[in-house]
């Protein structure tokens, strides 16, 4: 079951377009035009958001959950 | 199969608007279970019970009351408001296990409530709500009206308001609201999906036009919030072009109405379709009252009927048939999702009786 985020999604159709423009609760942008693959990439969180270039250089997009090697 | 959509147990639906519920009883058939609903004499408060007697399932709802106890109308098995049996013809023992379910019901902004699923569970505090329904300043028709679709169509429906161009011409829809894109937000804690067009420059509908008084274009905007599953609230605000609301924040020039709708699932492929339109303006004008009662009533039954016509069509498909959505559809598609997330959140481990 899944619990609850109290989190925003967003989805601008973009005036004058076809394009749909995502912005992930995390921040994470997407653009796309078909609402589907919208909603496969934003409910995808954190699979392939990465922030903005210009945020802090994060970690590489992980696909496993943190592992306690650096545990010392 | 026919399209279905799963219920979503352990929330709150409005059952019924306050005024149906009296001193008749009323049967209404909510997620698959049947209820009778009645106001108790002692309080005033509204009663939500079982539907079928303990002896032979006879439906209390076609039964009478004794003060606030029903006595079924085939054998005389009489209960409480708490669903507790109290009496049962000829002898003094009545069985312990005799007792109809009973539910929480809050009566709130004009409506009924009732919580379907574990009563422990119920929070009143969780129940949406919809001011405009009973407050001063504000004027509502409504109606309900049953239809014989699976929920979820109702709520595609009502998400993606492109159809008002088609199927609502002449009373709702121009074509200014096919072409204006939307904007979608999903508050996914909240289990609201909100979804906004705003029409900068659009014809009047015939259905404002004749309300208002508006002779020329119009400002339009439509912001649509719906708590899921139950509860959508469609924001309209309609204004001469260019009409803005005050920097203030005030809006005088503008005419809002709220249009309310209540989906309760009935029994599957079954639905109660709640619809209301309150507004701020003309408040005391009878022939604008009854002209948005017809009028509306006339854009549900278009609703109706083509739902109906829908679910019949779907049911005759071949299993796994393939739709195509779109950028209108971006809301239609998180209210599919978050409803989902309800259905599974209330899925209990104990398996659902077939
Ligand atoms: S069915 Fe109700 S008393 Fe017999
Ligand atoms: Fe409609
Ligand atoms: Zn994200």
């Amino acid at each position: 079951m899944s619990a609850p985020t109290g989190e925003i999604y967003r989805i601008d159709w973009l005036p004058g377009t076809d394009v749909l423009h995502g912005t992930c609760h995390c921040g994470a942008e997407h653009t796309a035009q078909d609402p589907v693959e919208m909603w496969e990439w934003m409910l995808g969180h954190p699979e392939g958001h990465r922030l903005q270039p210009q945020s802090q250089p994060q970690s590489e997009p992980q696909s496993q959950p943190q592992s306690p090697e650096r545990a010392p | 199969m026919p399209h279905m959509t799963a219920f979503a147990r352990n929330q709150w639906y409005v059952a019924a608007y306050s005024h149906e519920v009296g001193r008749e009883l009323l049967g209404r058939t909510i997620l698959g279970e049947p209820l009778v609903f009645y106001r108790a004499k002692e309080d005033g408060a509204p009663v939500a019970l079982g539907d079928r007697c303990v002896h032979r399932r006879y439906p209390l709802s076609e039964s009478g009351l004794d003060g606030d106890r029903i006595v079924c109308g085939y054998h005389g098995f009489t209960y409480d408001r708490t669903g507790a049996c109290v009496y049962v013809p000829g002898q003094k023992r009545i069985p312990r296990t005799a007792r109809v379910a009973s539910h929480p019901v809050v009566e709130q902004d004009s409506l009924v409530w009732v919580w379907v699923g574990d009563p422990a569970l119920a929070d009143p505090q969780a129940i949406p709500r919809a001011r405009h329904l009973d407050s001063p300043g504000w004027t509502t028709v409504r109606g309900m009206e049953p239809i014989d679709a699976d929920y979820g169509l109702l709520v595609d429906n009502l998400l993606d308001l492109s159809h008002e161009t088609y199927l609502h011409g002449g009373y709702i829809g121009t074509p200014e609201v096919a072409e204006t894109p939307i904007t979608t937000e999903v508050d996914e804690g909240a289990g609201i999906v909100r979804v906004s067009r705003h029409m900068d420059d659009a014809e009047c509908p015939p259905f404002y036009a004749r309300s208002t008084g508006i002779a020329g274009r119009i400002t339009r905007w439509q912001d649509i919030e719906y708590h899921a599953p139950c509860l959508y609230l469609l924001h309209s605000r309609i204004a001469p072009v260019g009409v803005l609301p005050e920097a203030d924040g005030s809006d005088p020039n503008g005419f809002h109405t709220e249009i309310t709708y209540a989906i309760t699932p009935s029994a599957d492929g079954k639905v109660y379709d709640f619809w209301m339109v309150s507004r701020d303006w003309a408040t005391d004008d009878a022939e604008v009252t009854e002209f948005l009662r017809s009028n509306n009533h006339t854009v549900v039954m278009q609703d109706v009927d083509a739902l109906n016509l829908l679910q019949k069509t779907l049911g005759s498909e071949r299993a796994g048939y393939q739709e195509l959505s779109i950028n209108i559809d971006t809301g239609g598609l998180a209210a599919r999702r978050i409803l989902a997330r309800l259905v599974e959140e209330g899925d209990k481990p104990v398996e659902k009786a077939l």
